[in-house]
């Protein structure tokens, strides 16, 4: 285990002991009569103590000599994110094509700066395609609104 | 009804044109997705799941199965041409497979891998049919601790079978389980984890849980970390392996075909390991095993035989038992389920054009592939080109559109985000998704089954230890996890899988 991973069971352990801890409010039953609580809480028992062996096992030698991970592009990774979340807000009120029309244009311009020709034509054509291939063609239900239908 | 009846049924079913269809839309999207890295086949299914609402119950299996065995075909392409995988079952194919094409031989090399992959696939289909039948009576015979028995086994080869720490596949199975009992309590009804809310009283999606953790996470790896993209340049002459290729390609394409198949049927195996085990045996029997990693045609036969031969084999525990015994079977088992078929021992009876019409299919579906991958190779090599700048808002679109037709519900797509990010987290952080998706999927059934049990022996948990079946099965479960203490040799080999077993 390296600190970030001691770091990460940490985190883990939280929520198995949050878990357990409203587990534990649900009806056990008997081992004869399981109830509800049975299974949640002997999963976020062992769940919570995994954790803890993990947190305390041995720091690994090993891991020196292991290749670092490869740098991540943390903040278009985040911007992506951000990008989709909203998305998912506003994709109900404003409709499948302009919702999905902005959002590829912000991935084809902002993040991979393509012109703006070939950015806004793609993301217009893309928006419209698939439309036109999983809505109307393949009758797939996408949400409806100001531009959707 | 017996074997010569259950073929000849059965091509009558997969040869009818609509069903011809449904297989060749199938391998084609297989085959396209192997091809591009970042997409696998778990995504790729989970997203056509609603497209199937329209079709008929067969023809909507065949198509599922088509993409995940097509898959195994396209993904040995990208590893060859590409090195790096086009999907994680053809990682041990990027090892010898990039050697071959920079000596010039992408040719043979990519014939190899079509035509092993089409023997092995064509091996297992024979196998199935074997098989199935006469294990369909067995499990007719099963109660809940022989269910419980089996996903014990399932569970220990999932956790015990990763590369990295045992533990944390342990601690992401159970993480799995835990969030599969989120919703309602599956014999009193009574909610659990929801905190009043309605949406959460259904439980989580499945499909949201593995778009985001194969799929978005996947894509936000790629966009941090930067895609390399170095397609081979040379042009791709002579596809047919050499005579010389064949002498050495014969033996580890008859060994990876039962060895994947075998393996298969296993649960929680998945089409992986098997490639890792059969370039591992291989390496080990050859006469010059230093001709390895040089480009030696037996490591690129052999591991794609025996991913092929194991797609088929995870099929059993399906169509037999109606248990899912790796990710992509959890999404076939999804597919059977929305068309109101529930896969197990009654299929055969119940349901024989899907079972002889999938079954035959999947030869059928061989046949095609043998076609795309060969004569057709030109077209996906210049798919590799498409720039991943391209690509990645497309896929991303896709899982979004994917995951919303399901349900109709933003809140899926917020629980597939929210997965896309705790999914890249655990990669970097080392963590495996598999168990934990597996672990999902059959958290309900192990819940059910256990507390059966225990209703059935008045709380003794030595009913799993009384009847036959259900004894095989913990023990087998037992001897997983105590075997690679015993054995450091099989501890060793089992070092070599890779990390992530997307199945």
């Amino acid at each position: 285990m390296t600190g970030r991973e001691r770091g990460a069971a940490a985190v883990l352990l939280v929520v198995g002991v949050i878990a357990l801890e409203e587990a534990s409010r649900l009806r056990f039953g008997s081992l004869a009569r399981p109830g509800p609580g049975f299974f949640p809480v002997v999963l976020a028992a062992a769940f919570s103590l995994v954790c803890a062996a993990l947190l305390v096992g041995p720091v690994r030698t090993r891991d020196a000599d292991a290749p670092p991970l490869p740098r991540l592009g943390w903040p278009k990774v985040v911007a992506t994110m951000a990008a989709l979340f909203i998305y998912a807000l506003v994709l109900e009120p404003v409709g499948f094509v302009a919702a999905t029309f902005v959002l590829l244009l912000f991935f084809f311009r902002a993040l991979e700066r393509q012109r703006w020709l070939v950015a806004l034509g793609s993301s217009l054509a893309t928006a419209l395609l698939t439309y036109l291939v999983f809505r109307v063609w393949l009758n797939v239900q996408l949400p409806a609104g100001l531009w959707g239908g | 009804m017996d074997l010569v009846h259950g073929l000849t049924y059965g091509l009558s079913v997969s040869l009818q044109p609509s069903n011809l269809v449904a297989c060749f839309i199938g391998v084609f999207v297989g085959t396209l997705i192997g091809v591009l890295p970042g997409i696998g086949p778990v995504a790729t299914m989970s997203l056509l799941l609603p497209v199937t609402f329209a079709m008929s119950p067969t023809a909507s299996i065949i198509m599922m199965a088509g993409i995940y065995y097509g898959a195994m075909y396209g993904g040995s392409t990208t590893s060859i041409l590409v090195n790096i995988p086009g999907e994680a079952a053809s990682v041990v194919t990027c090892i010898d497979g990039y050697q071959m094409a920079r000596q010039g031989r992408a040719g043979p090399a990519l014939g190899i891998s079509a035509l092993g992959s089409f023997i092995a696939g064509t091996f297992s289909v024979l196998g199935i049919m074997l098989l199935a039948p006469p294990l369909t009576s067995v499990a007719l015979r099963f109660g809940p601790p022989e269910i419980f028995g089996l996903l014990l086994l399932g569970f220990t080869m999932v956790t015990y079978l990763t590369a990295g720490s045992k533990l944390k596949a342990v601690a992401m199975a159970l993480l799995g389980m835990l969030l599969g009992t989120v919703g309602l309590d599956p014999i009193s009804a009574s909610p659990r984890f929801t905190y009043g809310s309605v949406t959460l009283g259904d439980g989580l999606g499945l499909v949201p849980i593995i778009m985001g953790l194969f799929g978005i996470s996947e894509v936000l790896l790629n966009i941090g970390q930067g895609v390399k993209q170095e397609v081979f340049d040379t042009r791709i002459k002579g596809l047919m392996p050499t005579r010389e290729d064949w002498r050495r390609s014969a033996g580890p394409i008859a060994r990876g075909s039962v060895l994947g198949f075998l393996l298969g049927i296993l649960p929680g195996i998945g089409a992986i390991i098997p490639t890792f085990i059969s370039y591992a045996l291989e390496k080990r029997i050859a006469r010059q095993p230093e001709r390895f990693g040089r480009g030696a045609i037996e490591g690129v036969a052999g591991p794609e035989a025996a991913n092929n031969a194991a797609t088929g084999g995870s099929m059993i525990p399906l169509l037999t038992l109606g248990l899912a015994p790796n990710v992509v079977m959890a999404v076939l088992l999804g597919a059977f389920l929305i068309h109101g078929v529930q896969p197990g021992p009654l299929l055969i009876k119940e349901h024989p054009e899907i079972f002889w019409g999938v079954i035959t299919s999947m030869y059928v579906g061989n046949v095609m592939l043998l076609v795309l991958n060969l004569p057709l190779i030109g077209l996906w090599v210049q798919l590799l080109r498409v720039p991943y700048g391209i690509l990645f808002p497309l896929i991303l679109l896709f899982c979004v559109i994917g995951v919303y037709s399901e349900s109709a519900n933003v809140w899926d797509i917020v629980v597939m985000l929210a997965f896309g990010v705790v999914g890249l987290l655990m990669k970097r952080f080392g963590f495996e998704a598999a168990p934990l998706v597996l672990a999902f999927v059959l958290g309900r059934m192990a819940e059910e089954s256990i507390r059966q049990s225990l209703l059935m022996s008045s709380g003794r948990f030595s009913i799993l230890l009384t009847r036959p079946i259900a004894t095989v099965f913990v023990v087998a479960a037992l001897s997983v996890v105590a075997l690679p203490v015993l054995l450091p040799p099989v501890r060793r080999m089992l070092r070599t899988v890779p990390p992530d077993d997307t199945a």
